[in-house]
């Protein structure tokens, strides 16, 4: 705390959803009130930085819609009648409700859902560690949209992500020849983590490629801009494939040294070739065809230059390939003309940048998760990762880390030693599990930093079979959200000015977000709200100290010597040591230690290649389609999902929603610029402004996801989505929703401009 | 020699993000934006011009060019608004009278009239802050860092050398106002 005169200046961080930004900010109070906040210092003076929605979180603390005590609900579920009631009478209420439904379907029956803790741990943490003390659920929110990548990264890096590998040492400020940013807007989304570095990256020499369905902000930065179709992603990488293997460009040694490419694949089973097949001692090496010998070799260290890439070989009597000739073929069906038929990106485009990928000696594939979010998003990425896998465009040797997966969880995660931790399930598998029992009965679910109606798929699925299967429904909230009303009991939540949480975010730096004003009227930050429920159920002693008390749990760990609470209120800190575990090196955490250019765990599935698959419901080629149109949501730098899309400053300047249309779609359909129209398919509809925009290519139309519920004249974007679950996705990691892969119609609304 | 404070706007680095708005309202409790960030060449803001693929979408805000020449000041009967020595153009509110003859005089739309108190309000450059030996709000608030501010009489200040290396442009230089903010284009694309 420095004190400026009449003003008390105090140092925090924003850890709104947009993740690792993590803005340092500086609070400057006036008696018991915040009157401004400013971008706060960093070490490094060039990471000193602040956004549009940071600077107005003000009016989200004094917000006059705040929530202010703890309710309970008297009128039906989603009428909004609430009754106040003490915080005691609330924990009673809530302990009981759990007692009674744990002794009739388990503890198990009763779900966490924890939507976007943002940058914050200890928020997080502290419904860990409760879910972890009585064994019930844990709802994962990686399948609201962001399991997609991780399911991908997971076949190819063996990574939950694969930022380390595609671009960690551009966030490091390593300037790239190319950068091709691949389906994502940091313009909007990260800018001040990741677009400040585009533009300082373009401004040392660096040509930028997106690729991208919209033209964004960060498009109009670019030097070539490629605007496919949604969910082509994976066509458009064997485009480029199919260029780079006919000009030999791919990247050989690195081929052989990091991939399993050269590991031979029997024709008959689509499996590897391994020891046992060649009467090797070894059963399960990997074999390779050894050039200089000609003929087959278990995988080794001292071998790997020699072996073969291409080619078929009979080992055996067994007819085998490479894995990466496998590639070659299938890239070999996908010449420059017929990519750009499926894509939409022009083919010659395909051949310059596939040429310039090839003979550029440092290429970046930036990327994030919204192109991920398609019915075959993890395939997606892997083809983005193949083409710069192929082409040696891939980080192998990166000593740094991202803190926060390493981070000390384990007091969380398992909160006493020997026993049994949460179960888990996705919450895309969370709709079944309620609705129909499958794989358990959830009868309880408790929503913490989420507005599931608002935010997941299928509204009207929600409100008409999900909804009504339970038995009891709590939500921490600073407002009264869409799904705010549907619970049964209302906890109001502090705004993150009022609590103090550990920020390990962004890398290298760590930060506290301090406590910048006691918590207003009886709101409670969530780890006070956790620790209230804990003392009833009896678990008391595990949330003692509060929020600092779970600080000083993540603290406790080797890696952060030297780092308090009270050292971090002085300012961001360096992490001086990377911790075991948070080192990426070699080998790849896949099956075969490498990048898995083929992967064997999906030759059942028809998936071991990063192979096109269209879209389940997006049509990409519409013909008479009964709804022609692709519906996307993209993200809008007024918000961070439904964050500040109440915040009157930021309204002023974005007032309300609008559906992005092609003015050739438009005309078709006698839209005008500022019409109503209406947006719909089988599962629903909503009412809203048409924008005419050649920023959306012809096909395709987006709402930017976020608004709320109310702010529609009628539906909402996710009155349109649905819940098909992927079952590869499943079976890899967690299914994923697909906000990007649905079909739609528009037409003028009656009711005319607003 | 006096300082002439200006501002540099480097086009290729603005995101169009608006951030320079919500931080001038912060600082300055303006009723309406000081500062204005226009779309280039198309009528709804964020959409881009041409035909799909083939756009460009260019980013200007606009604020006060606390002009060396300034309309304002000379049309102000009040003598309300001063050109400062060091350059900024101010506001004296207690001399305003709310006239608006300033906001005919002045080439850029850039003063607001605010009904409620009867004055006019305008970017006044932050001085409360330069005056402290901090740089305007907005300056620091920027998210792609494109607004650069400094002392343009001295050829060793960030901003003279941005305007001596890189290719500039100012608004409206043919209503002789002299403008103090100058802008740097987009670089031309790079083909792959």
């Amino acid at each position: 705390m420095i004190k400026n005169g009449k003003e008390k200046l105090i140092r925090t961080v924003c850890p709104a959803h947009c993740g690792i930004d993590a803005c340092g900010i500086l609070a400057h109070v006036k008696g018991d009130r915040i009157v401004k906040l400013e971008p706060a210092d960093f070490p490094d003076k060039r990471d000193r930085r602040i956004c549009l929605r940071g600077l107005s979180s003000l009016d989200i603390t004094y917000h006059p819609d705040r929530l202010k005590f703890p309710m309970k609900r008297v009128g039906e579920r989603g009428e909004g009648k609430f009754e106040r009631i003490s915080w005691e009478e609330a924990f009673d209420i809530i302990a009981d409700k759990f007692k009674n439904i744990a002794a009739k379907y388990g503890w198990k029956s009763i779900g966490w859902v924890l939507g976007g803790p943002g940058a914050g741990t200890t928020k997080f943490g502290a419904y860990l560690r409760i879910a972890s003390l009585t064994q019930s659920t844990r709802v994962s929110s990686w399948g609201y949209g962001d399991a997609g990548l991780p399911c991908g990264s997971r076949v190819i890096f063996g990574s939950h992500l694969p930022y380390i590998y595609l671009f960690g040492k551009f966030w490091q400020r390593n300037w790239p020849e190319l950068l091709i940013i691949w389906g994502t807007n940091p313009a909007e989304t990260a800018p001040l983590q990741t677009m400040r570095k585009v533009l300082d990256s373009k401004e040392n020499g660096s040509i930028v490629v997106v690729i991208d369905s919209r033209f964004t902000v960060t498009a109009s930065k670019a030097d070539e801009y490629l605007g496919l179709k949604p969910g082509t992603d994976s066509a458009l990488a064997l485009g480029l494939m199919h260029v780079i293997f006919q000009k030999s460009l791919h990247n050989k040694e690195f081929i052989q040294e990091h991939t399993n490419g050269p590991y031979l694949v029997r024709n008959d089973t689509g499996k590897f070739l391994r020891g046992k097949d060649i009467g090797a001692r070894k059963a399960k090496a990997y074999i390779i065809w050894d050039q200089d010998s000609k003929s087959p070799k278990i995988i080794r260290r001292s071998n790997f230059s020699s072996a073969s890439i291409t080619g078929i070989y009979e080992v055996n009597g067994i007819e085998c390939k490479p894995a990466f000739q496998l590639l070659m073929d299938l890239a070999k069906e996908y010449p420059p003309e017929k990519a750009a038929d499926i894509t939409g990106v022009e083919a010659d485009l395909i051949v310059r940048l596939a040429k310039k990928i090839g003979t550029t000696k440092t290429a970046t594939f930036f990327t994030y998760l919204g192109f991920t979010r398609t019915y075959h998003g993890d395939i997606s990425l892997r083809g983005l990762a193949t083409v710069a896998s192929v082409t040696g465009h891939v980080a192998t040797s990166f000593s740094s880390g991202s803190l926060p997966a390493i981070l000390n969880w384990d007091p969380f995660l398992k909160a006493i030693p020997d026993k049994p931790s949460f179960h888990r399930i996705g919450i895309l598998n969370l709709y079944d599990a309620v609705i129909s029992g499958n794989p358990y009965p959830i009868k309880a679910l408790w929503f913490a930093f989420i507005n599931f109606l608002n935010q997941c798929v299928d509204c009207n699925k929600i409100i008409n079979e999900f909804f009504p299967k339970l038995d009891f429904i709590v939500q921490t909230e600073l407002f009264m959200t869409s799904t705010a009303r549907y619970a049964d009991l209302l906890l109001p939540v502090c705004s993150f000015l009022e609590f103090s949480d550990f920020i390990p975010q962004p890398y290298p730096y760590l930060q506290l977000q301090q406590k910048v004003i006691e918590p207003l009227y009886e709101s409670k930050s969530d780890i006070n709200i956790v620790a209230g429920v804990a003392e009833r159920l009896g678990f008391g002693k595990y949330f003692k100290g509060g929020e600092e008390g779970l600080i000083d749990l993540i603290l406790d760990h080797p890696s952060l010597k030297g780092v308090s609470i009270e050292s971090l209120k002085m300012g961001a800190m360096y992490l001086k040591e990377i911790p075991e575990g948070g080192k990426f090196t070699l080998p790849f955490r896949t099956p075969s230690g490498k990048i898995e250019l083929y992967a064997e765990s999906l030759i059942e599935e028809g998936q071991a290649l990063p192979l096109f698959l269209e879209p389940i419901e997006a049509p990409i080629s519409p013909g008479e389609k009964k709804y022609p149109l692709i519906f996307i949501q993209g993200h809008s730098r007024f918000r961070t999902h439904t964050g500040f899309a109440n915040v009157s400053s930021l309204l002023e300047l974005n007032p309300e929603p609008l559906i992005e249309i092609n003015p050739i779609d438009a005309k078709k359909r006698s839209i005008s610029d500022n019409d109503m129209v209406t947006v719909f398919n089988d599962r629903g509809r909503t009412t809203l402004k048409a924008r005419l925009t050649e920023g959306v290519r012809p096909g395709v139309v987006n709402i930017t996801e976020g608004w709320w519920i109310d702010q529609f004249k009628e539906g909402s974007v996710n009155h349109l989505t649905h819940d098909i679950i992927n079952p590869v996705q499943d079976k890899i990691y967690e299914p994923n929703m697909h906000m990007n892969d649905v079909a739609v119609e528009i037409i003028k609304s009656e009711e005319g401009g607003k | 020699m006096n300082k002439r404070l200006g501002l540099v706007i480097e086009q290729e680095r603005c995101i169009g993000c608006e951030a320079c708005i919500i931080a001038c309202r912060i600082e300055n409790h303006g009723t309406g934006p000081w500062i204005q960030v226009e779309t280039q060449n198309v009528v709804q803001k964020d959409t881009p011009e041409g035909h799909f693929p083939n756009l460009t979408m260019t980013f200007l805000p606009r604020l006060c060019n606390h002009c060396s020449n300034p309309p304002c000041v000379d049309a102000c009967p009040n003598e309300a608004l001063v050109k400062r020595k060091d350059g900024p153009v101010v506001l004296d509110e207690d001399l305003c009278n709310g006239c608006q003859a300033c906001m005919n005089a002045c080439p850029y739309n850039v003063i607001i009239f605010n009904q409620e108190k009867n004055i006019i309000e305008k970017c006044n450059f932050c001085v409360h802050r330069i005056d402290q030996g901090l740089e305007p709000f907005c300056v620091i608030c920027c998210e792609g860092q494109a607004i650069h501010f400094g002392d343009l009489n001295d050829p060793n200040s960030e901003i003279s050398k941005i305007i001596a290396s890189k290719e500039t442009f100012q608004l409206k230089l043919e209503a002789k106002t002299i403008p103090s903010v100058y802008y740097c284009p987009p670089k031309p694309r790079k083909r792959l």
